[in-house]
C-alpha cells in the first residue's frame, strides 16, 4: 500500500529540482541513471490565480496578515465591518487605540521599566561583579577562594562571541568531553556568586532578555496596536542589535522602549538619531570606543575620569581569564605614559578610530550597499561620530555620580575629531563638535539612495520578496516628500494597487516569529511569552535579538524555507497543539466546540472544517482537506516503538553553561525551554490536537 | 518535465511496487540505500568535501603568522604573536617553515602539518574590494565576486554540474540552522542543525503524524515549501535508522565544546555512516575582532582554539584511511587590516589565509605568493594584498578532489584553469 502511494506521488511531482533526491533514489532502485530532474516552471502555482481583484473577505484577510501578526477569531469580521481603509488608518495611529489589556499582561515584567543603570546595578554579570568587588576590596573571602579555584581550573572556557542562538537547547555531543575539574570549579563558583547576589538583592542578567523577549511576544500576540508592533519588529531587525555582544543585553530593554518603539511610526530621521545615540547600537557597532587619534589622555578630573574607568568598562565580553591576559598585553601603550599611578587597564589602551558603525550606518541603515559611498566616506563618517559614547557601559558599582548615569549616552568633546570632514561630497566645517554627526545624519536621510533602500525594504516586508520596481519608486517618493515620515510612507505603500493585488496575496512566507505569533492568535492561546516559547523561536531560526550580524535576519523566503527550519515549524505546531510548551496553553475543545465535546465521538469532517475556517480562512484545497480527513479516519496505528526516544534529553551541563543571551532562569524558572516531547496520544483529545497540528504545520499556514 | 524523466519516474515507481516493498518502515529511502548492496559506501568509495566558513572575517595574519616579516611586528605593537620561542611559555608562534607559523592556539593542527596533511594558502581571498561582511560572504558563497544577482551558491553549482545517479538525500548537508548561500540553488541540499534532534516529535503518534504532514505537503501547490517538505521527511526517516544519539568518537578524538565542535562531530558521523555525503558545510562565527582581539591569548585565541581542535578532532576521529577521501577547506570573507586599530583589534581588510586539510592535500607547505607587509606592499596602504583568487582554490578542490568538473559552470565569469591552481592537492 505504501508502495502504491509512492507511485501515485511520483506522478504528481511538479517541481523537480527539490525532489531530485527522490528521483535519484528511485533511480538507484531501478538502475536507471537520470540527470538531475529539470524543474517545472516556478511560476506555475502563482499563475493559477488569475490576476485580479480580491474579494472583500480575501482583502480583509490579506490586510490582517500583513498589517498584523495574523487574524484572531473574529478579526476578519471586524475589519469587514469597519472597512479595510478605516482599519489601516486606525492602525497607522496607534496612540488612539486603547491597548490597556495587552499592557496589563506586561505588568509583572519589572525590568521593562528600568533604566540601563538600574539594570546594570540589579542584574550584574557575575564575573564582572566579582572583579568590581575585588577592585574595591569588597570581595567576601569565601567568594574570593572559589573565584581563584575556578580561574586555575578553567582552561575550557567557550569563547565570548561564539554563536549562541538556540545552542542552549541542544544536546551536548557525546564525543565532546567536559573537563571535570573545570566543571566542578565552575559550578562551585556559580553557586557562590548566586548566593552573594541573592543576599544583596541582585539577580543574574538572564532575566532581562527573557522579559524583553516575552514583552515582544505578548504585545505581538495580544496588542491592539498591531501595525505598531509589526513596525517594531521591522525596525528592530533593520537596526539589528545582537544581545550576545558584550553589554548589549543590558541595553536592549531601553533600546526597545525608548528608541524603536516611540519612533516606529514616527520620522525616520528621529529614529535614526535615536539609534545612533543608543547605548545598544553604540556598543554593538563599537562606536562607543571610536575616538580621535589625537584625543587627549583623560585628565584626572573629578567624575569625568571615571566615566570610562569603572567596572572594566572598555573591555569586550571576554572571560576574565582572557581579559587578564589582555591587560598584560596592552600594558605599555602610548596612553600609559601619562598615567602617574596604576590605572584600570582600559585607560591605557591605545585609542583611535573604529569604522564599524560608520560603515553599517550607510550600508545597512540608510543608503544601502550600492548607495554610492566610498571607503573614504566611511572614514569621514567615523571621524564625525568620534566622541559619541557611553558612560560606564559595564556599570559603575558604588561610584557616586557615575553609577546612576552608567549605560547612558554622552558626547565627549575631547574624544572628538574636530577637523573638517567631507561626507558624500559635502563639507562639514571644522569645530562642529557634536553637530558633525547630526549633519551626517541629515545628509544620509536626505540622500535618494536612503529613500529607495528603506522603501524597497518596506515593500519586501509588506508586499512580496521581489516588489515591483515601480512600487518601490512610488514609496520612495512618499518617503522623500514627507521628509522621512514613516506613516506617510506606509500610507503610500498600503494605497498602492500592488499592495493588495492578487499576486501579493499569500506571497510571503512567514518568519518564525510571525508564524508562532499568528498561531497563538489563530487559536486564541494563553501565553506568558516565556523562555519555552522564546526557545521555539530560536529553534525555528529566529531567536529575538539573537542575530549576530548587523544585517538582521534576511527578509526573503529562501532563508526560511529549508529542511531544518521547516521541521521545527512542524514540531512547533505539534508542541503548541498538544500543550507541550510550558507557559502557553491552547484550549482546542473550545475551538472545536461541540463537535469534539468530551465523551463524544469526534465529528472529523466538522472539526477539520472548523480549523480550516479559523486558522486558514478556508484557504486549503479540497485535496488537502481530504488528506486531513483520511488521516483522521485511519487509526493512530500501533504505538511507534522507537518514538519516546532518548533524543529528548534534558538540557545538559553543557547547555546550561552556554554563553550568550539565554532565555532561561529569572522569574520563568529553569528548564522550561527544552524541546518537550509532544505526545499527542497523551492529550485530552488526540484527534483534535492532531488536526490542529496538521493545519498549523500545513504549507498554507506558512504563508501570509 | 521532459519525457525521459517522466518515463523514468514511472519505471521507478513500478520498480518499487514490483519488488513488493510494503509496510511503513524502513522507508523507501533506506531500502534504496540497502538495495545498493553496500551500506558503508553507497555505490563505493566517495570523496567528501567539508567546507568551513569562518564568518566575521578571521584575522589571517594572526592565524597564520608571517613571523619572518619584521613589518608584521611594527604594524601590531600589542597584538602581534611573538616570534617562535620568543614568547613566554607557549605564547609564541608555532613555526611552520621558518617564515610562517601557526597561532599558538592552533597547536592541534601542528601534527597534521607535520604529516603533510595540512596546507595553507596565504594572501588568498576575493578580488572584490568590498569591506562589507554581508557582501563579501555573499560573494564568497555565490562564487561570483562583485555580482550579487547570482541566484545560487558555488557548492550547489558543483552539485548541479555533476549530477550523480548514486547520490542520496545526504549528498549535500549543511550543519546549520538555515541553508547557507553556498548551498542554495537547484540541486537538493539539507540544512540540519543537529542530527539527533532531527525528527518529528509527537510521541507515540510520531509516525502517523509524519505521514499526515507528508500527505498535506504532497498535496500543496508545487513550490519550494513542498519540495523542502519532501526532503525533510526523507531525511527524518533516514536518520531514525542511523540513530545519531549513539555516536561515539573514535581514536580518542575530543571535539571542542560548542556548536562548531558538535557540527564537526556530526559531519564525521555522517561520513562514517556512509550515507553518501559529498559536500558538508559548517560555520563558526565571532571572528569580527574590532576590539580587544588579543594576541597569543584573548578573544581570537579562544576562537582559534575551538577552530583548530574541531578540525583536528575530526581528522583524528575519521582516521588516516577515511581522511584520504576527505578534504577540509576553510574560508572567511576577507582578511583584516594589517595594522592594529585604536581599540586593540583589527578592522575589515582584504586578503586572508585558508587551510586545506586531508590525505589528498600536499601538506606541509604554505602556498601562494607572499606580497609582503611593508607600507608600499599593502593593498590600499592598509591590508594584506591578494595573490590567490579564492575561486582558484575552490576550483582546484572541486576538480582534483571531487572529480573532473567544468569549473566554468561553477565559477561563471572566472577563467579558472589548472594552470592557475596552486597545487595544494596531489
Amino acid at each position: 500500500m505504501k508502495a502504491a502511494k509512492n507511485l501515485r506521488r511520483t506522478k504528481s511531482i511538479g517541481r523537480g529540482q527539490r525532489t531530485a533526491s527522490v528521483i535519484v533514489m528511485l533511480a538507484l532502485l531501478s538502475n536507471v541513471l537520470p540527470a538531475f530532474a529539470v524543474g517545472a516552471s516556478e511560476g506555475q502555482a502563482a499563475s493559477k490565480e488569475k490576476a485580479g481583484k480580491l474579494s472583500d473577505e480575501q482583502r480583509a484577510v490579506h490586510v490582517l496578515n500583513r498589517l498584523s501578526f495574523g487574524p484572531r477569531a473574529g478579526d476578519v469580521e471586524r475589519v469587514l465591518k469597519l472597512g479595510v481603509g478605516r482599519y489601516i488608518e486606525e492602525q497607522l495611529n496607534p496612540e488612539r487605540i486603547d491597548d490597556r489589556a495587552a499592557e496589563g499582561r506586561l505588568a509583572n515584567l519589572s525590568t521593562l521599566g528600568m533604566s540601563n543603570s538600574e539594570l546594570l546595578a540589579k542584574f550584574p554579570n557575575p564575573g564582572m561583579l566579582v572583579r568590581q568587588l575585588q577592585r574595591r576590596g569588597e570581595l567576601p573571602a569565601d567568594l574570593a577562594d572559589v573565584a581563584a579555584a575556578r580561574r586555575q581550573g578553567n582552561q575550557q572556557q567557550p569563547p565570548p562571541n561564539a554563536p549562541t542562538g538556540e545552542a542552549q537547547s541542544r544536546m551536548s555531543a557525546p564525543g565532546s568531553m567536559p573537563v571535570p575539574d573545570a566543571d566542578a570549579n565552575r559550578n562551585e563558583y556559580r553557586r557562590a556568586i548566586m548566593r552573594y547576589m541573592r543576599e544583596n538583592g541582585m539577580e543574574p542578567p538572564a532575566r532581562i532578555m527573557a522579559e524583553l523577549q516575552a514583552s515582544r511576544i505578548l504585545r505581538a500576540a495580544y496588542g491592539e496596536r498591531q501595525l505598531q508592533e509589526v513596525m517594531v519588529d521591522f525596525w528592530s531587525n533593520h537596526f539589528n542589535v545582537f544581545a550576545g555582544k558584550g553589554a548589549d543585553r543590558w541595553f536592549l530593554t531601553s533600546y526597545d522602549r525608548d528608541v524603536i518603539r516611540p519612533n516606529a511610526l514616527g520620522n525616520f530621521r528621529d529614529l535614526l538619531e535615536a539609534t545612533a545615540k543608543s547605548p545598544a547600537m553604540l556598543f554593538y557597532l563599537d562606536n562607543f570606543q571610536s575616538v580621535s587619534p589625537d584625543a587627549q589622555t583623560p585628565r584626572r578630573r573629578a567624575g569625568l575620569g571615571e566615566l570610562f574607568g569603572a567596572g572594566g568598562t572598555r573591555r569586550n565580553t571576554d572571560p576574565e581569564r582572557a581579559a587578564r591576559r589582555q591587560r598584560r598585553l596592552t600594558r605599555g601603550d602610548g596612553d600609559d605614559t601619562a598615567m602617574t599611578r596604576p590605572q584600570p587597564p582600559q585607560q591605557r589602551r591605545q585609542r583611535g578610530i573604529n569604522e564599524n558603525y560608520a560603515r553599517e550606518l550607510m550600508e545597512l541603515h540608510t543608503l544601502g550597499v550600492e548607495g554610492g559611498y566610498t571607503q573614504k566616506d566611511v572614514q569621514e563618517v567615523a571621524r564625525a561620530f568620534t566622541g559619541w559614547t557611553i558612560i560606564a557601559p559595564r556599570g559603575a558599582r558604588g561610584m557616586e555620580g557615575v553609577a546612576e548615569r552608567a549605560g547612558t549616552f554622552v558626547f565627549l568633546p575631547r574624544l572628538h575629531d574636530s577637523n573638517e570632514k567631507t561626507v558624500l561630497g559635502q563639507k562639514i566645517a571644522a569645530g562642529g563638535g557634536m553637530e558633525d554627526a547630526q549633519k551626517v545624519l541629515d545628509i544620509l536621510v536626505r540622500h535618494p539612495s536612503t529613500a529607495r533602500f528603506v522603501a524597497a525594504k518596506l515593500a519586501r516586508r509588506f508586499v512580496s520578496d521581489n516588489p515591483p520596481p515601480a512600487l518601490v519608486e512610488r514609496v520612495a517618493a512618499a518617503f522623500t516628500k514627507s521628509g522621512g515620515d514613516i506613516k506617510d510612507t506606509l500610507r503610500a505603500l498600503f494605497a498602492a494597487p500592488e499592495f493588495d493585488a492578487a499576486e501579493a496575496r499569500r506571497a510571503k512566507i512567514k518568519t518564525p516569529f510571525e508564524l508562532a505569533v499568528s498561531a497563538l492568535r489563530a487559536l486564541g492561546a494563553e501565553t506568558n511569552g516565556g523562555p519555552a516559547l522564546q526557545q521555539w523561536l530560536a529553534r525555528m531560526g529566529e531567536g529575538l535579538y539573537q542575530y549576530q550580524a548587523p544585517t538582521g535576519y534576511p527578509d526573503t523566503a529562501e532563508h526560511w524555507v529549508n529542511t531544518g527550519g521547516l521541521l521545527e515549524r512542524l514540531n512547533f505546531a505539534l508542541a503548541l497543539a498538544s500543550n507541550r510548551i510550558p507557559g502557553t496553553r491552547v484550549d482546542l475543545a473550545r475551538v472545536a466546540g461541540e463537535s469534539a465535546a468530551p465523551g463524544r465521538s469526534v465529528d472529523h469532517a466538522r472539526v477539520v472544517e472548523q480549523f480550516v475556517a479559523l486558522v486558514l480562512h478556508g484557504e486549503m484545497s479540497e485535496k488537502s482537506r481530504a488528506v486531513l480527513l483520511k488521516q483522521l479516519s485511519e487509526p493512530a496505528g500501533a504505538p511507534d516503538a522507537s518514538a519516546p526516544t532518548q533524543q529528548e534529553s534534558a538540557p545538559t551541563a553543557d547547555a546550561m553553561t552556554t554563553r550568550g543571551p539565554r532565555a532561561g532562569g529569572g522569574r520563568f524558572g529553569r528548564g522550561q525551554g527544552r524541546a518537550q516531547q509532544a505526545d499527542l496520544a497523551a492529550t485530552a483529545n488526540p484527534e483534535v490536537a492532531r488536526i490542529a497540528a496538521l493545519v498549523l504545520g500545513s504549507p498554507e499556514f506558512q504563508r501570509q | 518535465m521532459n519525457n525521459g524523466r517522466r518515463y523514468f519516474l514511472k519505471r521507478g515507481g513500478v520498480a518499487l511496487a514490483s519488488i513488493g516493498l510494503t509496510g511503513v518502515a524502513p522507508s523507501f529511502l533506506q531500502r534504496a540505500v540497502f538495495a545498493a548492496g553496500d551500506t558503508k559506501h553507497v555505490g563505493g568509495r566517495r570523496k567528501t568535501l567539508i567546507a568551513i566558513f569562518q564568518r566575521g572575517a578571521v584575522d589571517g595574519l594572526n592565524m597564520v603568522v608571517p613571523h619572518g616579516e619584521s613589518a608584521y611586528y611594527d604594524l601590531r605593537p600589542t597584538i602581534a604573536i611573538a616570534r617562535p620561542r620568543g614568547g613566554v611559555g607557549g605564547e609564541s608562534v608555532i613555526d611552520l617553515d621558518g617564515f610562517f607559523g601557526l597561532h599558538p592556539s592552533l597547536l592541534p593542527l601542528k601534527s597534521l602539518w607535520d604529516e603533510k596533511r595540512l596546507a595553507v594558502v596565504h594572501a588568498s581571498g576575493s578580488p572584490d574590494n568590498t569591506r562589507s561582511h554581508f557582501d563579501a560572504q555573499d560573494y564568497m558563497e555565490s562564487g561570483t565576486p562583485g555580482r550579487k544577482s547570482t541566484p545560487d551558491g558555488w557548492l550547489n553549482r558543483y552539485l548541479q554540474a555533476r549530477p550523480d545517479a548514486r547520490s542520496t538525500t545526504f549528498r549535500a548537508v549543511a550543519m546549520t540552522q538555515n541553508l547557507p548561500r553556498a548551498l542554495q540553488g537547484r540541486a537538493p541540499a539539507l540544512a540540519i542543525p543537529n542530527l539527533a534532534e532531527f525528527s518529528i516529535r509527537a510521541g507515540r503518534q510520531a509516525g502517523g503524524v509524519q505521514g499526515g504532514f507528508e500527505d498535506i505537503y504532497e498535496q500543496s501547490a508545487s513550490d519550494a515549501l513542498r519540495g523542502t517538505g519532501k526532503e525533510t521527511f526523507e531525511a527524518v526517516r533516514f536518520l531514525k535508522e542511523v540513530n545519531p544519539a549513539q555516536y561515539r568518537a573514535e581514536n580518542r578524538a575530543v571535539y571542542p565544546r560548542g556548536r562548531f565542535g558538535e557540527a564537526m562531530l556530526q559531519i564525521a558521523q555522517l561520513v562514517k555512516a556512509g550515507v553518501g555525503l559529498e559536500v558538508a558545510f559548517t560555520e563558526m562565527g565571532g571572528w569580527d575582532t574590532h576590539s580587544n582581539e588579543g594576541g597569543a591569548r584573548g578573544q581570537l585565541s579562544n576562537l582559534l582554539q575551538q577552530f583548530g581542535q574541531g578540525i583536528a578532532a575530526l581528522a583524528r576521529d575519521l582516521g588516516p584511511a577515511r581522511m584520504d577521501d576527505v578534504v577540509i577547506l576553510t574560508m572567511s570573507e576577507f582578511g583584516r587590516t594589517a595594522r592594529q586599530n585604536g581599540t586593540g583589534g583589527t578592522d575589515h581588510g582584504h586578503a586572508n589565509a585558508m587551510f586545506v586539510v586531508g590525505g589528498a592535500a600536499r601538506g606541509g607547505r604554505v602556498y601562494g605568493d607572499w606580497p609582503g607587509l611593508r607600507p608600499e606592499q599593502l593593498h590600499e596602504g592598509r591590508d594584506l594584498a591578494l595573490t590567490t583568487d579564492f575561486r582558484d582554490v575552490f576550483a582546484e578542490v572541486a576538480t582534483k578532489h571531487l572529480g573532473q568538473v567544468n569549473t566554468q559552470a561553477i565559477f561563471p565569469g572566472h577563467a579558472s584553469s589548472p594552470a592557475k591552481f596552486r597545487g595544494v592537492l596531489g
